[in-house]
């Protein structure tokens, strides 16, 4: 039977929402201000030892020699583990394109510096640590292939000799009548772009505490896991087991943000534990392997990009020529995040034909992973930048120019030429609500007196569409397989009537949770804080993904509702039977199953759970006495993509318009943000407190990758970022206390109307704010085209002017 | 490097005394010796302050702090503010619940025991002063606006709760 997905709030079985759609306290925050939430570091288990990395000090070197005797006769190592004991036990990780992984540990040679070498376990982290100095290595020097300029030239040496090149993919897309618009456009902008890489940077790195148990050639792994069963199979894939020999036991993060790592180190982990007769093995990675070498280095990339227009401003064509330096390899699926702007291409604009040359290199940097948006923070500062360099050019009001291109909401469902369809919008509604709280035109006049008084104050209106609820299909053209990304669950009512959700990840500080007692109490017409949603490990959990491209708010709330929903159903089943009456006579209305118009003759939920676990004489027959169902929720109406990257791809389609407005300082460089007003629109909120907790959050992380993050590499490919004295984190004194609003059009499609609200703030901030320099500069005819715009490159800018 | 030194301390009220080796970190004592989980550990030199602890009224880096420099300390960790037994949270923790304060929580233990010794000492401060108090403390989620905010209330509640 098709289980209905409610897509509005009026449509569950209850006469109010006492929970959905208000800011309500969450349930995962008691244990975490207590400090007494398990995070992975907070476990010991009996016999468990400790690990520690030995890392590669260069970018590209062929080992030719490892000498561990030393370390084994430290008293407290128990195991070391080398390339050859990998290269016997492992294979190289897989990667979208195919064949462009890594070893766990270097086999053979170092592909970039902080490349895991040798590992130890040992009683202790300290002596593990001890057993690291006593480790000889010897290389032969390689030439490091710096940037994707060096790695594409003739000759240049091989990041991966086997593949021939180091370039990972190179394609183009190309969507409508790209030559035909720029022929015929009245004015072409056209600019490059550098973004330098930025990353995740969670407050808790990455660990885990992995067991190999010999008896039964199985591994468990505890770790903090983002996405624990695609991990596992990962894992039985590197590690060439079964994948139902490897159980992932999620843990509460401490964020993670796409960029939290986790292979290596498990594989690491779990190999020391095999060479170590089967003993726990814990590594927790600490921020200096994190900076280096974790998962938090992204997007480093090289846009030369182009808008074609009309002269009352229409934009008819959008150029984009990324080159996008992976580092070392595929591993972090770095990859498909320069796939994932083909979500939202053309952003909120009728633009009619677009184009799109793709060039993935591989250099001597690290491996690139996820990053909070992937991928479009850089690429809508390259479209909203051309924006205003097109306003400016056609001496129009860049918010005008902008509302102008919108698509209009009587539009919706609106195809891009990239190809994923747009649910709904009102993009002009955002516009204007921004506008009047920032008070727009005041903000103009008190542009035009700072400048008259020398002042370099600028203001950057910018709107973004933020694709909400990933799908792979998204991804195919980089060698994703497959359509539709599962989230399963468990809906469970005890004897008591109290309701337990099983789900599929753990905490990562989105709230997804509370979201999860929120939509269940409601249904059910329980209280939420009765509710107990519980993480289940990968060994009995359903399918699923769990956090990761602004989807699980929405697709857990999918998720429950189909089972709630096939819960409601049996339960009727049962009253209707012991009524002896219709199923169809029986209604769910605020937690009571009651007969249709005469409401006095019911049963709580509790009455029938009860009664199905302790009555099966009343049963109807083929009702198993299980008040319990699961779901597995999809995206409804996804499709295969076309050879140009083309399909229903991201399920949501929120949006926003940010403006802020900034000084630069002139003897310093420093930007100074002097207000920050945002308007948002991501469908019903679920929890408004959780969705301006995503948008703040976002502006911090926009803030620090447009102004200060950079992981920065010598010439020679050597790391000169290595802690957060050098990798500079936006404390409170940098990130603006924002001005924010919202309008509400909800998706038709998704669950309850709600659309992906994770990334939406750090796909719109670097942009404004990089509008909003480029608005100050414009009197002096600069213009910063790179990030971060640091103090530095500011100064540097004014000073060669100067 | 392993000649063991003899430590007295207070936690949390609580009397221990231990054998440790010099080297050892005072945030890897709490949190491996004494099993007190939640000084959390973020960066291990001194920036993060997802490790800030009392040590004798005043914040400090656990984890740039050694377990021995800790010698006849009383320190104060997250776990001494909830009530024991009834398990009732601080004000300050119970604000940063209402206020949204937090989100993945993991460099929330530093701030609260940050905005702990600022509303001892200052109980009822500006914006300014709350920020400059909470600077050395990194949030990579929240984008400390809510936090902000957390500690405007605990400071407002706990203000209301003297005077009454």
């Amino acid at each position: 039977m098709a289980i209905d997905i409610p897509t509005r709030t009026d449509q569950l079985p209850t006469s109010a929402t006492r929970f959905i759609g208000k800011a309500v306290n969450r349930i995962e925050d008691p244990a975490l201000v207590s400090g007494t939430v398990e995070f992975i570091d907070n476990l010991s288990l009996p016999g468990m030892l400790h690990c520690a990395i030995l890392r590669s000090p260069h970018p590209h070197a062929r080992i030719t020699g490892i000498d561990v005797s030393a370390a084994l006769e430290l008293p407290g190592v128990e195991a070391v583990l080398t390339g050859e004991d990998v290269e016997r036990w492992c294979d190289p990780c897989f990667t979208a394109p195919e064949g462009w992984g890594n070893y766990c540990l270097a086999v053979g040679k170092v592909r970039f510096v902080g490349e895991p070498v040798v590992a130890v376990a040992a009683t202790s982290r300290y002596i593990a640590e001890d057993a690291l100095e006593l480790i000889q290595v010897e290389y032969e020097l390689l030439a490091p292939v710096a940037n994707p300029d060096e790695a594409m030239a003739p000759g240049a040496p091989l990041v991966f000799e086997s593949r021939g090149t180091n370039v990972i993919q190179s394609r183009t897309y190309t969507w409508g009548e790209v030559d035909r618009v720029f022929a015929e456009a009245d004015r072409i902008v056209t600019r490059q772009f550098r973004w330098n890489r930025v990353g995740a940077n969670p407050t808790e790195t990455f660990g885990c505490i992995c067991q190999w148990d010999l008896a039964d050639n199985s591994l468990t792994c505890r770790g903090a896991y983002q996405t624990p069963r695609f991990m596992g199979i990962g894992r039985a894939a590197s590690l060439r087991l079964p994948a139902n020999k490897v159980k992932i036991i999620s843990h509460a993060q401490g964020g993670g943000f796409g960029g939290k790592g986790g292979p290596r180190g498990t594989d690491i982990a779990a190999l020391l534990s095999r060479k170590s007769d089967g003993r726990p093995v814990k590594y927790i990675e600490d921020r200096m392997e994190y900076l280096l070498a974790g998962g938090g280095q992204s997007w480093d990339r090289y846009y030369d990009a182009s808008l074609a227009l009309k002269a009352d401003g229409t934009v008819t064509g959008f150029k984009v020529r990324l080159v996008d330096d992976q580092g070392a390899g595929a591993e972090g699926y770095g990859t498909i995040s320069a796939a994932k702007p083909l979500a939202a291409f053309t952003g909120n604009y009728r633009i009619e034909a677009a184009f799109y040359d793709l060039t993935l290199v591989a250099t001597n940097r690290a491996p690139t992973y996820p990053y909070r948006g992937y991928g479009p923070p850089p690429h809508n500062l390259v479209l909203e930048s051309l924006m205003d360099v097109a306003a400016r050019e056609l001496t129009l009001d860049p918010a005008e120019l902008r509302r102008r291109n919108y698509i209009r909401p009587e539009q919706f469902p609106y195809t891009v030429p990239s190809g994923n369809e747009y649910d709904s919008g009102n993009y002009a509604a955002v516009l204007d609500r921004v506008l009047e709280l920032a008070d727009y035109k005041g903000l103009r006049e008190a542009q035009t007196k700072a400048r008259a008084e020398g002042r370099l104050v600028g203001i950057g209106v910018v709107s973004t569409v933020e694709p909400g609820v990933f799908d792979w299909n998204a991804y195919a053209t980089v060698g994703v397989p497959g359509v539709g990304v599962p989230e399963g669950v468990k809906v469970a009512v005890d004897v008591f009537g109290s309701v337990t959700v099983a789900v599929g990840f753990n905490l990562q500080g989105q709230g997804q949770f509370t979201i999860a007692a929120q939509v269940v109490a409601d249904y059910l017409g329980v209280d939420m804080n009765t509710v107990k949603v519980t993480t289940a490990s990968t060994d009995v959990a359903l399918p699923h993904f769990g956090q990761g491209g602004s989807r699980l708010g929405v697709a857990v709330t999918g998720a429950i509702l189909g089972a709630c929903e096939k819960l409601r159903q049996t339960f009727c089943r049962v009253v209707a039977h012991v009524m002896q009456t219709e199923p169809e006579q029986i209604e769910l209305l605020d937690g009571r199953l009651q007969m249709k118009g005469a409401p006095s003759h019911g049963m709580s939920i509790a009455e029938v759970a009860g009664l199905m676990l302790s009555r099966s004489d009343l049963l109807p027959l083929g009702v198993e006495p299980c008040p319990e169902a699961t779901f597995v929720w999809v995206s409804p109406n996804r499709n295969q993509p076309d050879d140009q990257g083309r399909c229903r791809s991201y399920l949501t389609a929120a949006a926003a318009t940010h403006v802020v407005q900034v000084e630069i300082d002139r003897d310093t460089g420093q930007v100074k943000i002097l207000g920050y007003y945002i308007v948002d629109d991501c469908g019903t909120r679920l929890n408004p407190a959780n969705v301006e907790g995503q948008l703040q959050g976002g502006v911090a992380q926009g803030v620090g990758a447009a102004l200060y993050e950079e992981y920065v590499y010598d010439p020679q490919c050597q790391p000169l970022v290595s802690t957060f004295v050098d990798y500079l984190m936006p404390t409170i004194h940098e990130v603006p206390m924002t001005v924010k609003d919202h309008i509400v059009t909800p998706s038709p499609i998704a669950p309850l109307g709600a659309k992906g609200c994770g990334e939406g703030a750090i796909h719109t901030t670097p942009a404004a704010l990089l509008c909003a320099i480029n608005d100050a500069l414009a009197p002096l005819g600069l213009e910063c085209r790179e990030t971060p715009a640091s103090p530095r490159r500011l100064w540097q800018l004014l000073h060669d002017k100067a | 490097m392993s000649t063991r030194q003899t430590i007295r301390l207070t936690v949390n009220g609580k009397a221990y005394e231990r054998e440790v080796e010099p080297r050892l970190t005072l945030a890897d004592f709490i949190r491996h010796e004494l099993h007190l989980g939640g000084t959390h550990v973020g960066c291990e030199h001194g920036i993060c302050g997802a490790c800030t602890i009392l040590i004798d009224g005043s914040s400090a880096r656990a984890c740039l702090t050694l377990a021995v420099q800790a010698d006849g300390a009383s320190i104060t960790t997250v776990e001494g503010l909830r009530k024991r037994e009834t398990g009732q949270l601080h004000p300050i923790q119970q604000a940063f619940v209402d206020a949204h304060g937090l989100q993945c929580g993991f460099c929330t233990p530093g701030f609260i025991m940050t905005t702990l010794e600022l509303l001892g000492e200052n109980p009822n401060p500006t914006d300014d002063e709350i920020k400059e108090a909470l600077g050395g403390n990194l949030c990579r989620c929240t984008g400390y606006q809510s936090i902000l905010d957390s500690v405007r209330l605990a400071a407002s509640r706990i203000n209301t709760a003297s005077a009454a």
